[in-house]
């Protein structure tokens, strides 16, 4: 088989030759580093893993009076963003000891609203939320653009990579710093913690955000229709149980992406529902969302609390598992025979009858070389 | 009610994350008093602001850290839990200078240089709040400079660090051997996702625990609360 079709079978349900093999994001900073560096492709091949190209193409709505912002230089998986004449987004650098620190100003025809962003090698992050006023949800709803997916620049991609590997996307986030799921991506603009407190003091207004979020995400999903992904990225770490309870699951994650999770399969797209945290608690109610894939089952050791194999018996028949290995302590710090040794594991957990990419937890900021070769060589083993 | 009724009432509304009369949450609790209603009845009924906190306070706070232990409750349970106790506490924080109110020592708490997660820092310190200890949170991203300074103005604290990225563990390393360097007598704890007990004990911190109510078993040996 081909990586491509060996990724299809066992997200269609069917048996592959071998397990699949595959990482999730590669981090700019480790490929700058431990291979010495070298892009996306190069590791894939360096090290015998399946490949993944991620695609975030997205295209304006001109009948809307969108454009494409000529402003921006999309970063690393990022889409060009979309602006309009009273949508617009300006950047400004702050000066910061120790971070490189940008205020980003949305100018709208009412009010502008203003988000902080910093980074060093390794990530970056928010630290200065988008809402800081409930009404600011609303500023949002009358001018933020709504991007589209452009479907010929996905295909064009999707097309030259050919059989050589899996085609993933994501549901579009919001712009500048966000998240596929619309939880998620709540969590992102206001803060987990502020939002799960107002899930008890205002739970009408969280819907209200939920909502407009949901809208913006519904309108790209349906403008997928023909784009050859082989699946997109939904969800998100604040929606695992390690951050939230299952009743607020069931009252404002589920509801919202459940119904985009129909929109993409309206769309002819598969959904992996990612949850990088708490899984256990929940995972029948993700595998009720009618996700075709799940990530990323992490361990206990990664801060985790999935036991692969108990959650192949309960959702194993339904979705395809995605994850599940624990990048700290066997793509590092170990020998090789500890890191093949924890593949067979995951494979004995997980791979029967299929349905199940091997993947380290979510992405990796360090892993040694013989420890990535072992790990993909003793995954080609695990033939069925 | 009696005081001891009082008392066990408002364990109960710390545990279950009841602030005050006004508080929809939870479900059926709503419409009756609160913590914070509570603890004004329990005081003018004679209890003593100590026995609010110990016999009150932390036995509602302990059944919350079990019960967070045992996976029976989720991070937003604690949050109302935490959001409860802050509503008595309030009442409480005046007889705190006059001394009627005895707290076990201090803990400063951080997460490490270059790392910004805080929700679980901060959980852990509602926790140990809620077991009698006073907590001087130093926020994210601390610096090894600033965890000395902490313990040079508060010489007596025990210090708890938190990492959770794998990329940060080296900066919590260097916090603890400076730390131990500096202040050996300084108990060390640490926490987060990626720690373990063997990693715990190479860089020398005196305790590890996957959750918080570890953190307040192991206090409780070595700092018993008086009555």
């Amino acid at each position: 088989m081909t990586p491509k079709q060996r990724f299809l079978a066992v997200l269609n349900g069917t048996l592959p030759d071998r397990l699949p093999v595959t990482t999730h994001h590669l981090m700019p900073s480790f490929l700058a580093t431990y291979p010495g560096g070298m892009e996306n492709e190069q590791f894939f091949d360096m090290y015998g893993l399946d490949p993944i190209l991620w695609v975030n193409a997205h295209m304006p709505d001109t009948s809307k009076g969108t454009r494409l912002d000529p402003t921006h230089v999309p970063g690393y998986l990022e889409p060009h963003r979309t602006v309009s004449d009273a949508w617009r987004v300006t950047a400004e650098s702050l000066p910061h000891d120790r971070y490189a620190t940008t205020r980003y100003t949305f100018v709208t025809p009412e009010r502008n609203l203003t988000t902080v962003l910093q980074s060093n090698e390794h990530t970056a992050w928010v630290s200065e939320r988008l809402i800081k006023n409930k009404s600011d949800i609303d500023i949002i709803a009358k001018y933020a653009t709504l991007p589209l997916c452009d479907v010929n620049e996905v295909n064009r991609r999707a097309d030259a990579y050919g059989e050589r590997g899996m085609v993933r996307g994501t549901v579009a986030c919001f712009d500048v710093y966000g998240q596929p799921g619309t939880w998620q991506d709540a969590s992102v603009l206001f803060g987990i913690e502020e939002l799960i407190m107002e899930t008890y003091d205002d739970p009408e207004w969280v819907h209200a955000f939920l909502q407009i979020l949901h809208a913006r995400k519904t309108v790209f999903l349906e403008s997928t229709k023909g784009a050859k992904f082989d699946i997109m990225e939904l969800g998100g770490g604040d929606a695992s149980t390690t951050v939230i309870s299952p009743t607020i699951f069931d009252e404002f994650v589920a509801p919202y992406d459940s119904r985009l999770i129909e929109t993409a399969h309206a769309a002819g797209q598969k959904i992996v529902y990612h949850t990088c945290g708490g899984m256990m608690p929940i995972l029948e109610n993700l595998a009720d969302m009618k996700t075709d894939a799940m990530e990323t089952f992490t361990p206990e050791g990664m801060g985790g609390d999935t036991n692969l194999a108990e959650a192949k018996r309960r959702i194993g028949d339904r979705v395809c598992m995605i994850g599940g290995f624990d990048q700290f302590h066997f793509l590092t710090h170990c020998t090789p025979e500890t890191t093949r040794q924890a593949v067979r594991d995951c494979f004995t957990a997980a791979g029967d009858g299929g349905r199940y990419i091997l993947c380290p937890s979510d992405h990796f900021f360090e892993a040694e070389p013989a420890l990535l070769e072992a790990f993909a060589d003793e995954a080609g083993k695990c033939t069925y | 009610m009696t005081t001891i009724e009082l008392l066990a009432s408002l364990a109960t509304c710390v545990e279950r994350g009841k602030v005050n009369a006004k508080s929809p949450f939870p479900p059926d609790l709503k419409g009756q008093d609160g913590a914070d209603e509570i603890t004004v009845r329990a005081l003018a009924e004679g209890a003593t602001p100590q026995d609010v906190l110990t016999q009150a306070l932390m036995v509602g706070m302990n059944r919350v850290g079990e019960n967070f232990r045992d996976k029976k409750i989720f991070v937003p349970d604690l949050l109302m839990a935490a959001r409860a106790m802050s509503a008595s506490m309030v009442h409480l924080k005046p007889f705190f200078k006059s001394s009627e109110v005895r707290l076990r020592g201090t803990i400063v708490l951080g997460t490490v240089a270059g790392d910004l997660h805080d929700i679980g820092k901060k959980l852990v310190g509602m926790i140990l709040e809620g077991a009698g200890w006073s907590i001087v949170d130093l926020g994210t991203d601390v610096s090894t400079q600033k965890f000395l300074d902490a313990v040079k103005e508060h010489p007596d604290c025990l210090v708890g660090m938190s990492a959770l990225l794998t990329t940060t563990m080296s900066a919590m390393e260097e916090s603890v051997k400076r730390l131990k360097e500096e202040y050996p007598a300084t108990k060390i704890l640490v926490g987060g996702a990626p720690l373990t007990h063997e990693f715990a004990q190479r860089i020398g911190a005196d305790f590890y625990s996957p959750d918080p109510q570890g953190a307040v078993e192991y206090l409780n040996t070595i700092t018993p609360m008086s009555a």
